[in-house]
């Protein structure tokens, strides 16, 4: 016999609310105020909570890479080199450091570091002669391009 | 280290109840099969009078992981236990970083006096203020 839906004197209790409530108030034990006890007000709370962290995922790029510039940037100063010189020199001598990178070793490697701002150093001051004094120095050794075909 | 991080697993079912029927027909077929896949494991099997059938699978390092099997197949609770023999026993938690060292730095961590002058640093009997 195919029944497709109960009898009308069959009623059914909703038995586990306790373990629904606390798959949502798990998520805000560590709010502030009444949103981490009562159910109501953290539901709200929790899916604001859900939707901030979803969207900062891509703010999350800028601001670790704004943050690694800023190291670059205080640790090229210390070495007398500001940012954009540093930086466009090491692209020139084809150094293909990325921000990270250069961010851990001016933290954890100072000497590679200082190595690094010298290295940009040399190359702008061969820039300068290139582009000043036309066809009298010769053609400086750390400008030369390698191509690796 | 190397090979399966799981130590033993034990299985918690009991005689009667109806929710330990798929238990009860592992432990007449597959249980000896899988036993005998993997070798370092060791299988306990103990029917008790417990309210829900549990699996406990306990890892190397310490951790314990109880999963209940009540109302599964037989195939499903040997999909599980192989699922379980694969897992190293680590907490299975977002990773923050997936790289980690003991030893960050070899040329020494940068403080403030790094790359001043070591006339600053250096206390000598000789030195003079010039």
């Amino acid at each position: 016999m195919v029944v497709l839906s109960a009898a009308r004197w069959v009623r059914s209790r909703l038995t586990d609310r306790f373990w629904r409530v606390q798959e949502v108030l798990k998520y805000a034990r560590h709010f502030r105020g009444r949103k981490n006890r009562c159910y109501k007000l953290a539901v709200r709370s929790v899916r604001r909570a859900f939707v901030k962290s979803t969207k900062a995922r891509r703010e999350k790029k800028r601001f670790l890479r704004a943050l690694w510039i800023t190291r670059i940037e205080a640790a090229s100063l210390e070495h007398g080199l500001k940012y954009p010189a540093f930086i466009s020199n090491l692209i020139k001598s084809q150094v293909e450091l990325n921000r990270k990178v250069l961010a851990d070793l001016a933290i954890y490697e100072p000497k590679t570091f200082k190595s690094l701002a010298a290295l940009a150093q040399r190359r702008r001051q061969e820039g300068f002669l290139a582009a000043l004094g036309d066809g009298k120095e010769p053609e400086g050794i750390f400008s030369r391009i390698v191509h690796h075909y | 280290r190397g090979g399966g991080q799981l130590q033993r697993l034990q299985l918690l079912f009991s005689r009667g109840g109806a929710d330990s029927r798929g238990a009860r027909q592992f432990v007449e077929e597959a249980a000896s099969d899988f036993a005998r896949q993997h070798p370092d494991v060791v299988v306990y099997i103990s029917p008790r009078s417990i309210p829900a059938p549990l699996l406990v699978a306990e890892y190397l390092n310490g951790t314990v992981r109880e999963e209940l099997i009540a109302s599964k197949t037989s195939e499903e609770i040997v999909q599980l236990a192989t699922k379980l023999a694969g897992h190293s026993g680590l907490d299975i938690i977002r990773i923050r970083k997936p790289f980690h060292t003991d030893n960050p730095s070899i040329q020494g961590q940068w403080h403030p006096l790094t790359n001043k002058p070591s006339a600053l640093t250096v206390q000598g009997p000789r030195l003079q203020p010039q």
